[in-house]
């Protein structure tokens, strides 16, 4: 079992770490960095729970090893709020009741961050496609697919 | 009312279930080709090449596969590069993400059915860590890409122990699980030739669900002009999850091109479709539903790609 | 106990955001695996019988413990006394006998999770494999291998009547009038039998529990639950502890349905707490051992037949239920109950039979999944009416409108109903998607059709579950409510708040509620079950508020020397009708108000207590069912599905599901509509997509690739959510329970509508295209379907 040596960002902030080569990117946040936003739901990459920005793309944080992060940027759902202020979308699911149990929540907003960011203009099924491999159990998808759209309007 | 089902069948002492995390082994990047080649000689079965994990670290969880050495390939020159020449066609390195493919303008434009095929499979995320290549070395018979590579006369580009080779994706699949690939080997990237002049495709996948489910059946069909053939078109047939491996249906092919092509001979080629294909029971669904499947989900992408080369014409 | 009609409603009545939505959306509300335990937290994990039915001859735990980093091995050794909420037939871990593949066999704690699952493997169990009951009717046949020999034995509460000596734990009954008699009235009778896959309930958060005992042989859990209180109880009960001498700590769960109520797996974490004193000790479930190791919807098979006269009046039902509860029953038997308590639907229907059977057999645990037997029961239930609806050639709305329960109907255990608005939710839902109307489907192969259903369900408890809370002001006036109640995504902090604020007359962000939820000390809550929390935590609530607000009124009177009747909160001022004083509440509610002249000072801190219990729930005949009141009230709805099979593949699109509701008082009408909604796809998701594929005992499909649920893009187009008001009487502001309700309907709405579109019925769940397709590839070779 090697051990290896990781420089990365973040949420902005610089890091380094010696991991070793078996642990995953999901157990690395949670349980190295105390990121727990970021949650476990399967670890097979289907729930979608444990959603991250990868170099700016999302991934399943479960299928990804911490060893291969060196030298990339990851973004978790603690890091899409800044100084305070809530981003349009957070502020979305808050007005459209986009959340209920919530342990879905986080995976939901940064898959839907990642649809903005590459199309600031989706229509109701870009939505429902870009959000397919995150499973919710509560809200039945719609209040949520209505936050997404909403908060496109608002600017993302 | 079904008989009860009061049969011991002899199980083992232990309960075999996937484990909470990744088992331990070595993670290596090598930068040099040639060294993967000497990895994979030196630990034989034992090694596993890294491009998406997003199969590899699921059978590892499972117990399926337990490699002590994991090789991460994705970085090496060219694994990561997609091109596209009027000429020669599209390269896509192994290792190129599934949703970078299915964005490329080149697959926009020139290979929508390529396009379409990625699109059905799992999630957005999920994709951004696929790879087309590691989806056919899978050998799964269920890979949503594989009828595309078949329909569009892809070839696998391998390196091994004797430099290059090219394995046409009609020669790759063996039987579940099992590839054309040598012990050394492995794949580099897939070219895909200029498609026909005039061609349309189309690629159908049914699940479970509409959530990016494994295939209960997958048929991709590509139609195109050409004066050659009696009818005046030419056809290709390819299906997922129906057999071994993913499969062509010549039979179907050669009937669409032979006679003048009517609404009978649709249903006839969709009839051969489903001769072609074996599926086996399992839990996404039935042999005879699948071969029904085969069937009418052939004949609708035939109707498809028909009207637009008739629209097209 | 009458509605509040005095104090002000708002927020009451409002569509307020949710408390808990900002901790929600920014990834800080914390869930059981999110809590810190530093680097001495020890990991458990597992060792799991791989037969359905076995006697375990010996255990070897010693290869395990030798083991660097394994502090401890526990096995059925360890835990003498039986655990059960209502019938206690387990041991935490297995002792003599294995009964469902996953059952645990031993336990092993060890410094991380990876050793004490490498050492799992080490423990070496040796076993007799026993003949299994995989099936509830053999499990009732007199020749089947008994799976708890010593049934007759178990401590158990008065209305579960287990059988000794045979795999049946509770036999309910309702005998009224007289069906046989009434058959011959019948111009029409129709019987089929249905069945109902186990279904599990898919909490996106795995079950996860830490425990530690401290030197004291005090226990503390943290854990994702819906019974902190239950568990405290039972677990204490179990080990041979005080109830105070067990605190469980409860942080937001996320998802529940069911499944983290009661007791399942947070029992082996305490055990295996106990051998390490002074260590935290992590249990968390992976996706495939949620699955099937702990609760899943019970499997069953109905059998019913049901009569009309011409006229279109239902006169005899008589129903069969042969639950597949598993190896245990912590909620089988009374969802056994309640099964046949509320066997005949929604109708009236004078001559009633019906014998409901909970059946061990050697499958996964059965429990209690949203709705508690009612969406099980109704998939029958509300499909025969169909079938009698056009065996008689009535309308299906209109013959539902003719039998269903009205304000004063007598119902099947003889009680009378209470204010209903079912005829209400019947019309509109109906006219949402235009029943009766024929509309054209989107595509020459597709086929569209139309169906309804309605549905009832009860508060399925004891008849003695309570709740109590407490509101206390802080400083500035604003309010900390506290509960037993657990906050599981259905808003019941939200909705708690909004009561207290309304009670007491203070703005909704004024209030806060209380997590996680600590049996140290919040208040007692029997249980977050049962869509009752609005109706009795709120009770609960609104008299803590009440009590709180006298307090204040009685401190204002004295100060200004007024009457209190004179007086009133009105956004947190304290005003005088009648001398138009007015002061705010700031201050006042902790440091009291001076009396006159320096003379000292009047009040202090202010808190207030209130409690709620129903004391008016009767028992029932055990051998007719028959009773006064058999439960505290019943909420009913209808939905109605408008859909679309694609006759080339037999899938099914749900264009548009409209759903209404009688909640007796919507207090947050958004949150009512959002849970209308969610129901609707859960309900939809287990219609077509769901069942668990056991072989030999064995869950075949045990992950999300094999078990899908509803995602994203399967959801219906559009999803129309309609409240009904009629008042419960006993409820605040008279509300009462939705959160289950909102998916019992659902299946047998979707199958009514796959009937009329392509004349096929689907008597066992899912609805799978598969079944579709092969079933219209039979039609049209004339085939029967």
């Amino acid at each position: 079992m090697t051990t290896h040596h990781i420089t990365f960002t973040i949420n902005g902030a610089q890091e380094e770490a010696l991991v070793t080569s078996h642990i995953t990117l999901l157990a690395f946040l949670r349980e190295r960095l105390g990121l727990t936003g970021t949650k476990n739901g399967c670890a097979t990459g289907e729930c979608g729970a444990c959603t991250v920005l990868l170099d700016g793309e999302p991934v399943n944080a479960c299928l990804v090893l911490a060893a291969e992060i060196d030298g990339a940027d990851v973004i978790t759902i603690e890091g899409l709020a800044h100084d305070g202020e809530l981003e349009p979308l957070q502020q979305a699911f808050i007005d459209h009741t986009g959340t209920q149990c919530g342990f879905c929540t986080p995976g939901i907003l940064i898959s839907a961050r990642a649809l903005l960011n590459r199309n600031p203009d989706p229509t109701e099924d870009d939505i429902k496609d870009a959000l397919r491999g995150n499973l919710c159990r509560c809200t039945g998808y719609q209040r949520i697919i209505n936050a997404v759209q909403d908060a496109a309007k608002a600017g993302g | 009312m079904p008989a009860p089902t009061d049969v011991n069948i002899p199980a083992p002492s232990t309960l075999a279930m996937p484990s909470p995390g990744l088992p331990p082994f070595d993670y290596l990047c090598p930068d040099d080709p040639d060294e993967v080649v000497a990895l994979l000689l030196q630990h034989g079965r034992s090694a596993r090449l890294l491009m998406g994990g997003t199969d590899l670290f699921v059978q590892m969880r499972d117990g399926a596969l337990a490699p002590r050495v994991v090789i991460d390939v994705k970085r090496l020159p060219g694994m990561r590069e997609l091109s596209f020449d009027p000429a020669d066609g599209l390269h896509v390195g192994a290792a190129v993400n599934m949703n970078a493919l299915a964005a490329a303008p080149a697959v926009q434009q020139f290979y929508p059915l390529l396009a379409q095929a990625v699109a059905s499979v799992a999630s957005y995320q999920l994709r951004t860590r696929a790879t087309m290549g590691g989806n056919l070395c899978n050998g799964s018979p269920a890979a949503d890409t594989a009828p595309a590579a078949l329909v569009l006369d892809a070839q696998c580009v391998v390196w091994g122990p004797d430099g290059e080779r090219t394995i046409p994706a009609n020669n790759f699949f063996l039987g579940v699980r099992k590839t054309a690939l040598q012990p050394g080997e492995f794949l580099t990237r897939m070219e895909f030739p200029v498609p026909p002049t005039g061609y349309a495709g189309r690629y159908i996948k049914l699940g479970r669900n509409a959530g990016g489910d494994l295939a209960i059946v997958g048929v991709a069909v590509l139609g195109y002009p050409e004066t050659s053939a009696a009818s005046g078109y030419r056809f290709r047939f390819a299906l997922a999850s129906v057999a071994p491996t993913p499969i062509r249906v010549p039979e179907a092919e050669a009937l669409l091109a032979e006679q003048p092509i009517t609404s009978g001979l649709l249903s006839q080629a969709a009839l051969a479709a489903e001769d072609a294909a074996t599926p086996i029971n399992d839990l996404r669904g039935s042999a005879r539903y699948r071969k029904a499947m085969v069937r009418n989900l052939t004949r609708r992408a035939l109707d498809d790609v028909w009207n637009q080369l008739q629209a097209e014409g | 106990m009458s509605t509040t009609t005095t104090n002000p409603t708002r927020p009451v009545g409002d569509s307020v955001k949710r408390i808990d939505a900002l901790e929600k959306v920014t990834g800080e509300a914390l869930f059981a695996d999110d809590l810190q335990f530093g680097p001495g937290l020890l990991f458990g994990r597992i060792v799991r019988s791989p037969h359905p039915h076995a006697l375990i001859k010996h255990i070897d735990t010693s290869r395990a413990l030798a083991m660097p980093g394994v502090k401890a091995v526990v096995t059925g050794a360890d835990t003498p006394k039986q655990i059960g909420l209502y019938l206690k037939d387990r041991h935490i871990f297995c002792r003599e006998r294995t009964r469902y593949v996953g059952d645990p066999v031993a336990g092993v704690v060890a410094t991380s999770e990876e050793i004490a699952e490498a050492a799992c493997k080490l423990v070496e169990v040796e076993y007799e494999v026993l003949e299994p009951v995989l099936d509830p009717l053999r499990g009732m046949a007199p020749d089947a291998p008994l799976i708890h020999p010593d049934l007759g034995n178990y401590e158990v509460p008065n209305f579960i009547f287990p059988k000794a000596g045979t795999n049946i734990s509770n036999h309910f009954k309702i005998r009224k009038g007289d069906p046989d008699a009434a058959w011959a009235l019948c111009d029409a009778i129709v019987e089929d039998e249905f069945r109902v896959p186990h279904v599990q309930h898919v909490p996106i958060e795995p079950h996860v529990a830490v425990a530690k005992m401290d030197q004291r042989g005090e226990i503390t859990l943290w854990t994702s639950s819906q019974s902190p209180f239950a568990q405290r109880n039972l677990i204490a009960e179990a080990l041979g502890l005080s109830q105070s001498s067990v605190r469980v700590i409860a942080p937001f769960v996320g998802g529940g349905f069911g499944c983290k109520a009661g007791v399942t797996m947070e029992a082996l974490a305490v055990v295996m707490a106990q051998k390490v004193p002074g260590y935290a000790v992590k249990l968390r479930l992976t996706r495939e051992e949620e699955f099937f190791t702990t609760f899943v919807r019970q499997g069953l098979i109905a059998r019913t037949k049901i009569g009309a006269t011409a006229d279109g009046k239902i006169q005899a039902m008589q129903t069969e239920y042969f639950w597949d509860a598993g190896a245990y029953t912590e909620y089988g038997v009374n969802i056994t109950r309640a099964s046949g308590y509320s066997s005949t639907g929604p109708y009236e229907i004078p001559n009633v039979r019906a014998d409901s059977y909970c059946v061990y057999t050697n499958h996964p645990v059965g429990g209690a999944f949203r709705g508690f037997g009612m969406p099980e029961i109704h998939w029958g239930i509300e499909q025969i009416v169909d079938m009698l609806a056009e065996a008689i050639g009535m309308d299906k709305a209109e013959f539902r409108l003719k039998n269903c329960i009205r304000t004063g109907s007598i119902i099947a255990t003889g009680s009378t109903m209470h204010p209903v608005g079912l005829v209400e939710c019947i019309k509109q839902a109906t006219a949402a998607i235009h029943w009766g109307t024929e509309e054209r489907a989107s595509a020459p192969h597709k086929r569209r059709g139309k169906g309804l259903a309605i549905m009832w369900k009860a508060p399925a408890m004891p008849p003695n579950a309570g709740s109590s809370a407490s509101v206390r002001f802080n400083e500035d006036a604003t309010v900390t409510v506290s509960v037993g109640g657990q906050e599981i995504g259905q808003g019941a902090f939200t909705v708690a708040a909004q009561m207290a604020a309304a009670a007491l007359g203070v703005p909704y962000e004024w209030v806060r509620v209380e997590g996680p939820i600590d049996t140290q000390y919040n208040p007692y809550e029997w249980q977050t079950v049962a869509s009752r929390l609005t109706w009795s935590m709120g009770n609960a609530v609104m008299a803590a508020a009440k009590d709180a607000r006298r307090q204040v009124l009685d401190l204002a009177a004295e100060h200004w020397g007024e009457d209190v009747d004179h007086l009133d909160i009105k956004d947190g001022m304290v005003i005088s009708y009648r001398s138009e004083e007015a002061m705010p509440l700031k201050k006042m509610v902790v440091y009291g108000l001076p009396k006159p002249a320096g003379q000292g000072w009047r009040g202090g801190p202010i808190i207030g207590h209130g409690s709620f219990m129903p004391s008016y729930v009767t028992g029932l005949d055990p051998e007719t069912g028959q009773g006064p009141r058999s439960v505290v009230h019943y909420t009913t709805g209808c939905q109605a599905v408008d859909l679309e099979v694609d006759t080339i593949t037999g899938q099914v699109t749900i264009l548009r599901i409209a759903a209404a509701f009688d909640v007796g008082k919507a207090i947050n009408p958004d949150q009512v509509r959002a849970q209308i909604e969610g129901g609707a796809v859960q309900g939809a998701s287990t219609a077509l997509f769901e069942g668990f594929q056991l072989k030999n005992g064995k869950l075949a499909n045990h992950s999300f690739v094999d078990y899908r649920i509803a995602t994203s893009v399967d959801v219906p187009f559009e999803i129309i959510p309609i409240i009904i008001e009629v008042p419960q009487d006993d409820g605040p502001w008279g509300a009462r329970g939705i959160g289950e309700h909102s998916m019992v309907p659902t299946a047998p709405a979707i199958a009514n509508a796959v009937a009329d579109a392509i004349g096929v019925r689907v008597l066992e769940l899912p609805i799978t295209a598969e079944k579709l397709y092969l079933a219209l590839e039979a039609q049209a070779d004339g085939m029967p379907v």
